[in-house]
Protein backbone atom coordinates (compact mmCIF):
# COMPACT_ATOMS: atom_id res chain seq x y z
CA UNK A 1 0.00 0.00 0.00
CA UNK A 2 2.76 2.08 0.81
CA UNK A 3 4.44 1.62 -2.40
CA UNK A 4 1.48 2.32 -4.44
CA UNK A 5 0.85 5.54 -2.44
CA UNK A 6 4.65 6.63 -3.19
CA UNK A 7 4.49 5.66 -6.61
CA UNK A 8 0.84 7.68 -7.31
CA UNK A 9 2.62 10.64 -5.68
CA UNK A 10 5.58 10.67 -7.84
CA UNK A 11 2.95 10.69 -10.57
CA UNK A 12 0.96 12.82 -9.56
CA UNK A 13 3.42 15.37 -8.35
CA UNK A 14 7.00 14.81 -9.58
CA UNK A 15 8.12 15.96 -13.25
CA UNK A 16 11.09 15.58 -15.44
CA UNK A 17 12.96 18.56 -16.28
CA UNK A 18 14.90 17.22 -19.22
CA UNK A 19 11.82 18.35 -21.57
CA UNK A 20 10.94 21.81 -21.26
CA UNK A 21 12.26 24.59 -23.34
CA UNK A 22 14.32 26.98 -22.23
CA UNK A 23 13.84 31.13 -22.77
CA UNK A 24 16.25 33.47 -21.99
CA UNK A 25 15.29 36.92 -20.65
CA UNK A 26 17.84 40.04 -19.30
CA UNK A 27 16.37 43.05 -17.24
CA UNK A 28 18.59 46.08 -17.61
CA UNK A 29 17.98 49.31 -16.66
CA UNK A 30 14.49 48.20 -15.50
CA UNK A 31 13.49 46.55 -18.86
CA UNK A 32 12.92 43.34 -20.00
CA UNK A 33 14.19 41.72 -22.95
CA UNK A 34 12.39 40.68 -24.73
CA UNK A 35 9.33 41.89 -23.10
CA UNK A 36 7.17 39.42 -25.38
CA UNK A 37 7.88 35.68 -24.75
CA UNK A 38 6.06 33.46 -27.26
CA UNK A 39 5.87 30.09 -25.77
CA UNK A 40 3.61 26.77 -27.04
CA UNK A 41 0.39 25.71 -25.14
CA UNK A 42 0.08 23.24 -23.06
CA UNK A 43 4.11 22.47 -22.53
CA UNK A 44 5.79 23.69 -19.76
CA UNK A 45 8.53 25.97 -20.26
CA UNK A 46 11.76 27.33 -18.30
CA UNK A 47 12.25 31.00 -17.79
CA UNK A 48 16.11 31.97 -17.44
CA UNK A 49 16.03 35.34 -16.21
CA UNK A 50 19.53 37.16 -15.97
CA UNK A 51 19.44 40.40 -14.02
CA UNK A 52 21.70 42.51 -15.21
CA UNK A 53 20.88 45.76 -13.03
CA UNK A 54 22.56 47.04 -9.99
CA UNK A 55 19.48 46.86 -7.84
CA UNK A 56 17.56 43.40 -7.15
CA UNK A 57 14.30 43.31 -9.18
CA UNK A 58 10.90 40.84 -7.96
CA UNK A 59 9.66 38.80 -10.72
CA UNK A 60 6.33 39.01 -10.17
CA UNK A 61 2.96 37.75 -11.93
CA UNK A 62 -0.36 37.21 -10.70
CA UNK A 63 -1.40 35.90 -14.30
CA UNK A 64 1.31 33.52 -13.99
CA UNK A 65 1.07 32.99 -10.09
CA UNK A 66 4.68 33.32 -10.13
CA UNK A 67 6.91 35.32 -7.84
CA UNK A 68 11.10 35.95 -7.52
CA UNK A 69 13.45 38.12 -6.45
CA UNK A 70 15.85 38.54 -9.09
CA UNK A 71 19.23 39.41 -7.29
CA UNK A 72 22.02 41.86 -9.26
CA UNK A 73 23.94 40.49 -12.08
CA UNK A 74 22.75 36.57 -10.91
CA UNK A 75 20.44 34.33 -13.45
CA UNK A 76 17.07 32.98 -11.45
CA UNK A 77 14.55 30.19 -13.18
CA UNK A 78 11.04 29.96 -13.17
CA UNK A 79 8.93 26.94 -14.56
CA UNK A 80 5.73 28.70 -16.43
CA UNK A 81 2.93 26.19 -18.10
CA UNK A 82 1.38 24.06 -19.40
CA UNK A 83 -0.67 27.15 -20.10
CA UNK A 84 -3.80 27.33 -22.14
CA UNK A 85 -3.92 29.98 -25.27
CA UNK A 86 -3.90 33.72 -24.55
CA UNK A 87 -1.74 36.24 -22.84
CA UNK A 88 -0.09 36.59 -19.19
CA UNK A 89 1.39 39.49 -18.36
CA UNK A 90 4.22 39.77 -15.45
CA UNK A 91 6.17 42.76 -14.43
CA UNK A 92 8.93 43.65 -11.79
CA UNK A 93 7.13 44.27 -8.50
CA UNK A 94 9.83 47.40 -7.69
CA UNK A 95 9.93 48.84 -11.11
CA UNK A 96 6.07 48.24 -12.43
CA UNK A 97 6.20 51.33 -14.96
CA UNK A 98 9.20 50.19 -17.00
CA UNK A 99 9.94 46.35 -16.33
CA UNK A 100 6.46 44.84 -18.27
CA UNK A 101 6.01 41.93 -20.12
CA UNK A 102 4.13 39.02 -21.41
CA UNK A 103 3.70 35.45 -22.02
CA UNK A 104 2.22 35.02 -25.04
CA UNK A 105 0.64 31.14 -25.41
CA UNK A 106 0.16 29.80 -28.93
CA UNK A 107 -0.76 26.92 -30.61
CA UNK A 108 1.92 24.76 -30.77
CA UNK A 109 1.91 24.66 -34.76
CA UNK A 110 1.42 28.11 -34.84
CA UNK A 111 4.62 28.58 -32.57
CA UNK A 112 6.84 25.97 -34.48
CA UNK A 113 5.88 28.74 -37.49
CA UNK A 114 7.29 31.41 -35.69
CA UNK B 1 8.26 55.46 -6.95
CA UNK B 2 5.98 56.82 -4.62
CA UNK B 3 2.76 54.45 -6.06
CA UNK B 4 5.36 51.79 -5.85
CA UNK B 5 6.73 52.08 -2.80
CA UNK B 6 2.60 52.66 -1.51
CA UNK B 7 1.99 49.23 -3.66
CA UNK B 8 4.78 47.54 -2.37
CA UNK B 9 3.97 48.38 1.68
CA UNK B 10 0.56 47.12 1.11
CA UNK B 11 1.49 43.65 -1.07
CA UNK B 12 3.66 43.04 1.64
CA UNK B 13 2.13 44.07 4.58
CA UNK B 14 -1.42 43.28 4.45
CA UNK B 15 -1.47 39.30 4.58
CA UNK B 16 0.87 39.52 7.70
CA UNK B 17 -1.34 42.16 9.28
CA UNK B 18 -4.65 39.97 8.31
CA UNK B 19 -3.70 37.17 9.70
CA UNK B 20 -2.67 38.98 13.11
CA UNK B 21 -5.83 40.50 13.69
CA UNK B 22 -7.87 37.12 13.07
CA UNK B 23 -5.60 35.67 15.29
CA UNK B 24 -6.14 37.94 17.90
CA UNK B 25 -9.50 38.05 17.46
CA UNK B 26 -9.88 34.60 17.99
CA UNK B 27 -7.75 34.54 21.49
CA UNK B 28 -6.50 37.83 22.34
CA UNK B 29 -2.82 37.74 23.30
CA UNK B 30 -1.22 39.83 25.91
CA UNK B 31 0.81 43.30 24.95
CA UNK B 32 3.85 42.05 26.19
CA UNK B 33 3.90 39.12 23.41
CA UNK B 34 2.74 41.23 20.79
CA UNK B 35 5.45 43.51 21.46
CA UNK B 36 7.81 40.47 21.18
CA UNK B 37 6.25 39.01 18.11
CA UNK B 38 6.70 42.34 16.20
CA UNK B 39 10.44 42.59 17.22
CA UNK B 40 10.97 39.10 16.98
CA UNK B 41 9.30 39.00 13.55
CA UNK B 42 11.56 41.76 12.78
CA UNK B 43 14.51 40.81 13.04
CA UNK B 44 13.67 37.45 11.45
CA UNK B 45 12.99 39.10 8.46
CA UNK B 46 16.50 40.94 8.17
CA UNK B 47 17.93 38.13 9.07
CA UNK B 48 16.18 36.37 6.33
CA UNK B 49 17.18 39.12 4.11
CA UNK B 50 20.60 39.08 4.81
CA UNK B 51 20.70 35.14 3.93
CA UNK B 52 18.50 35.10 1.08
CA UNK B 53 21.10 35.77 -1.82
CA UNK B 54 22.87 33.01 -0.42
CA UNK B 55 20.08 31.00 0.00
CA UNK B 56 19.41 31.49 -3.52
CA UNK B 57 22.42 30.07 -4.82
CA UNK B 58 21.81 26.42 -2.70
CA UNK B 59 20.30 23.43 -4.76
CA UNK B 60 20.36 24.10 -8.28
CA UNK B 61 19.39 27.70 -7.55
CA UNK B 62 16.52 26.43 -5.48
CA UNK B 63 17.02 27.18 -2.32
CA UNK B 64 15.18 30.34 -1.52
CA UNK B 65 12.21 28.79 -2.74
CA UNK B 66 12.70 25.95 -0.62
CA UNK B 67 12.96 28.42 2.37
CA UNK B 68 9.69 29.77 1.35
CA UNK B 69 7.95 26.63 1.39
CA UNK B 70 9.02 25.66 4.67
CA UNK B 71 7.99 28.58 6.09
CA UNK B 72 4.23 28.59 4.45
CA UNK B 73 4.26 25.47 5.90
CA UNK B 74 4.98 26.30 9.60
CA UNK B 75 2.91 29.22 8.93
CA UNK B 76 0.10 26.80 7.89
CA UNK B 77 1.03 24.81 11.57
CA UNK B 78 1.22 26.88 13.43
CA UNK B 79 -1.98 28.49 13.26
CA UNK B 80 -3.51 25.18 13.14
CA UNK B 81 -2.47 24.42 16.46
CA UNK B 82 -2.79 27.91 17.47
CA UNK B 83 -6.61 28.20 16.55
CA UNK B 84 -6.79 24.17 18.40
CA UNK B 85 -4.36 24.75 21.53
CA UNK B 86 -4.64 28.42 21.55
CA UNK B 87 -0.93 28.06 22.70
CA UNK B 88 1.06 31.55 22.86
CA UNK B 89 4.38 29.81 21.03
CA UNK B 90 1.73 28.68 17.99
CA UNK B 91 0.76 32.50 18.14
CA UNK B 92 4.30 33.29 18.02
CA UNK B 93 5.84 31.00 15.23
CA UNK B 94 2.35 31.69 13.29
CA UNK B 95 3.28 35.61 13.07
CA UNK B 96 6.87 35.36 12.82
CA UNK B 97 7.53 33.12 9.91
CA UNK B 98 4.43 34.81 8.52
CA UNK B 99 6.49 38.45 8.86
CA UNK B 100 10.08 36.78 7.53
CA UNK B 101 8.39 35.40 4.54
CA UNK B 102 6.47 38.77 3.47
CA UNK B 103 8.31 40.86 4.89
CA UNK B 104 12.38 40.08 3.67
CA UNK B 105 11.21 41.37 0.24
CA UNK B 106 9.78 44.55 1.42
CA UNK B 107 13.10 45.20 3.20
CA UNK B 108 15.08 44.30 0.33
CA UNK B 109 13.26 46.66 -1.65
CA UNK B 110 13.42 49.20 0.48
CA UNK B 111 17.15 48.70 1.63
CA UNK B 112 17.58 48.51 -2.64
CA UNK B 113 16.27 52.13 -3.44
CA UNK B 114 16.71 54.06 -0.40
CA UNK B 115 20.50 55.15 -1.04
CA UNK B 116 18.99 56.30 -4.64
CA UNK B 117 18.66 60.20 -3.66
CA UNK B 118 16.02 60.88 -6.32
CA UNK B 119 13.68 58.03 -4.69
CA UNK B 120 14.46 58.30 -0.88
CA UNK B 121 11.68 60.96 -0.46
CA UNK B 122 9.26 59.27 -2.62
CA UNK B 123 10.14 56.12 -1.09
CA UNK B 124 9.77 57.10 2.62
CA UNK B 125 6.33 58.84 1.73
CA UNK B 126 5.11 55.97 0.30
CA UNK B 127 5.96 53.87 2.99
CA UNK B 128 4.41 55.75 5.45
CA UNK B 129 1.29 56.12 3.64
CA UNK B 130 1.03 52.00 2.93
CA UNK B 131 1.53 51.81 6.94
CA UNK B 132 -1.21 54.01 7.45
CA UNK B 133 -3.78 52.21 4.95
CA UNK B 134 -2.72 48.86 6.47
CA UNK B 135 -3.05 50.11 9.94
CA UNK B 136 -6.19 51.52 9.20
CA UNK B 137 -7.39 48.94 7.50
CA UNK B 138 -6.59 46.41 9.94
CA UNK B 139 -8.58 48.23 12.54
CA UNK B 140 -11.15 48.33 10.58
CA UNK B 141 -11.13 44.21 9.98
CA UNK B 142 -10.31 43.65 13.43
CA UNK B 143 -13.51 45.20 14.83
CA UNK B 144 -15.56 43.99 11.84
CA UNK B 145 -14.58 40.25 12.60
CA UNK B 146 -14.97 40.62 16.42
CA UNK B 147 -18.56 42.23 15.91
CA UNK B 148 -19.19 38.76 13.40
CA UNK B 149 -17.66 36.82 16.14
CA UNK B 150 -20.13 38.09 19.08
CA UNK B 151 -23.29 37.68 16.47
CA UNK B 152 -22.04 34.25 14.77
CA UNK B 153 -19.56 32.61 17.31
CA UNK B 154 -16.27 31.07 16.26
CA UNK B 155 -17.37 29.47 13.45
CA UNK B 156 -16.90 32.49 11.02
CA UNK B 157 -13.13 33.03 12.40
CA UNK B 158 -12.19 29.49 12.35
CA UNK B 159 -13.18 29.22 8.48
CA UNK B 160 -11.19 32.14 8.17
CA UNK B 161 -8.33 31.23 9.90
CA UNK B 162 -8.90 27.77 7.49
CA UNK B 163 -8.75 30.01 4.40
CA UNK B 164 -6.14 32.12 5.07
CA UNK B 165 -4.03 29.59 6.25
CA UNK B 166 -4.78 27.48 2.98
CA UNK B 167 -3.69 30.24 1.14
CA UNK B 168 -0.45 30.09 2.95
CA UNK B 169 -0.04 26.10 0.80
CA UNK B 170 -1.64 27.79 -2.15
CA UNK B 171 1.84 29.20 -2.39
CA UNK B 172 3.62 27.04 -1.22
CA UNK B 173 2.40 24.88 -3.86
CA UNK B 174 3.03 27.77 -6.24
CA UNK B 175 6.23 28.04 -5.54
CA UNK B 176 7.23 24.13 -5.80
CA UNK B 177 5.50 24.21 -9.31
CA UNK B 178 7.95 27.70 -10.02
CA UNK B 179 11.17 25.27 -9.39
CA UNK B 180 9.67 22.41 -11.19
CA UNK B 181 9.49 20.35 -7.79
CA UNK B 182 6.16 19.52 -8.72
CA UNK B 183 4.26 19.22 -11.48
CA UNK B 184 2.00 21.95 -12.53
CA UNK B 185 -1.69 21.66 -13.79
CA UNK B 186 -3.85 23.01 -16.45
CA UNK B 187 -5.75 26.24 -15.07
CA UNK B 188 -8.99 25.27 -13.83
CA UNK B 189 -10.71 28.95 -14.13
CA UNK B 190 -10.12 32.19 -15.79
CA UNK B 191 -11.83 35.00 -13.58
CA UNK B 192 -9.06 37.71 -14.82
CA UNK B 193 -11.74 39.65 -16.72
CA UNK B 194 -14.70 39.07 -13.46
CA UNK B 195 -11.73 40.11 -10.66
CA UNK B 196 -8.28 40.94 -11.29
CA UNK B 197 -5.79 39.73 -8.53
CA UNK B 198 -4.29 43.50 -9.56
CA UNK B 199 -7.65 45.29 -8.29
CA UNK B 200 -8.05 46.63 -4.92
CA UNK B 201 -10.31 43.80 -4.48
CA UNK B 202 -8.72 41.09 -5.39
CA UNK B 203 -5.48 42.08 -3.80
CA UNK B 204 -7.46 42.15 -0.42
CA UNK B 205 -9.08 38.79 -0.93
CA UNK B 206 -5.85 37.52 -2.41
CA UNK B 207 -4.38 38.32 1.68
CA UNK B 208 -7.60 37.43 3.48
CA UNK B 209 -8.08 34.21 1.45
CA UNK B 210 -5.93 33.47 -0.84
CA UNK B 211 -7.60 34.33 -4.28
CA UNK B 212 -6.55 33.77 -7.11
CA UNK B 213 -8.05 34.18 -10.45
CA UNK B 214 -6.45 31.89 -12.58
CA UNK B 215 -5.52 28.75 -10.37
CA UNK B 216 -4.68 25.23 -11.37
CA UNK B 217 -6.15 21.74 -10.65
CA UNK B 218 -3.94 20.85 -7.89
CA UNK B 219 -4.07 24.08 -6.45
CA UNK B 220 -7.71 24.06 -5.64
CA UNK B 221 -7.99 20.59 -4.20
CA UNK B 222 -5.48 21.52 -2.05
CA UNK B 223 -7.16 24.68 -1.20
CA UNK B 224 -10.31 23.07 -0.12
CA UNK B 225 -8.49 20.07 0.67
CA UNK B 226 -6.29 21.67 3.56
CA UNK B 227 -8.95 24.14 4.21
CA UNK B 228 -11.54 21.05 5.20
CA UNK B 229 -8.91 19.29 7.09
CA UNK B 230 -8.26 22.38 9.41
CA UNK B 231 -11.99 22.66 9.38
CA UNK B 232 -12.58 19.10 10.50
CA UNK B 233 -9.31 19.48 13.32
CA UNK B 234 -10.75 22.61 14.49
CA UNK B 235 -13.90 20.53 15.42
CA UNK B 236 -12.06 17.34 16.60
CA UNK B 237 -13.39 16.13 20.06
CA UNK B 238 -9.95 16.81 21.41
CA UNK B 239 -9.94 20.27 21.74
CA UNK B 240 -13.92 20.35 23.21
CA UNK B 241 -12.48 18.02 25.68
CA UNK B 242 -8.96 20.13 26.43
CA UNK B 243 -11.24 23.39 26.35
CA UNK B 244 -14.00 22.29 28.91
Amino acid sequence: MAKQCLWLFCVVFLSFTANSKEYRVVLKNHLFYPAKITIPSNKKVKLLIENQDRTPEEFDSFDLNREKVLYPNRTSVIYIGPLVKGDYEFFGEFSPNTARGVVIVVDEVQHADN
Amino acid sequence: MLITSLMMSLNQLLPVAILWVILQVYSKQPVFIMWTTLISGLLMSFFYMQASPWLSQLYSYQGLEFSQIMLCVITFIAVLIFTIKRRTLAFYIAVVSSMTLYLSHYIIYLTSFWQNDDAGMSLLVGSILGVGICMSFSTLLFFLIHALKRQCGLHLVITLLALNSAAKLLLALDLASQTDLIASTMIVWDLRHILSEQSELGRVLRALIGYEATPNVLSVITYFASATVFILLCYHPFKSKEQQ
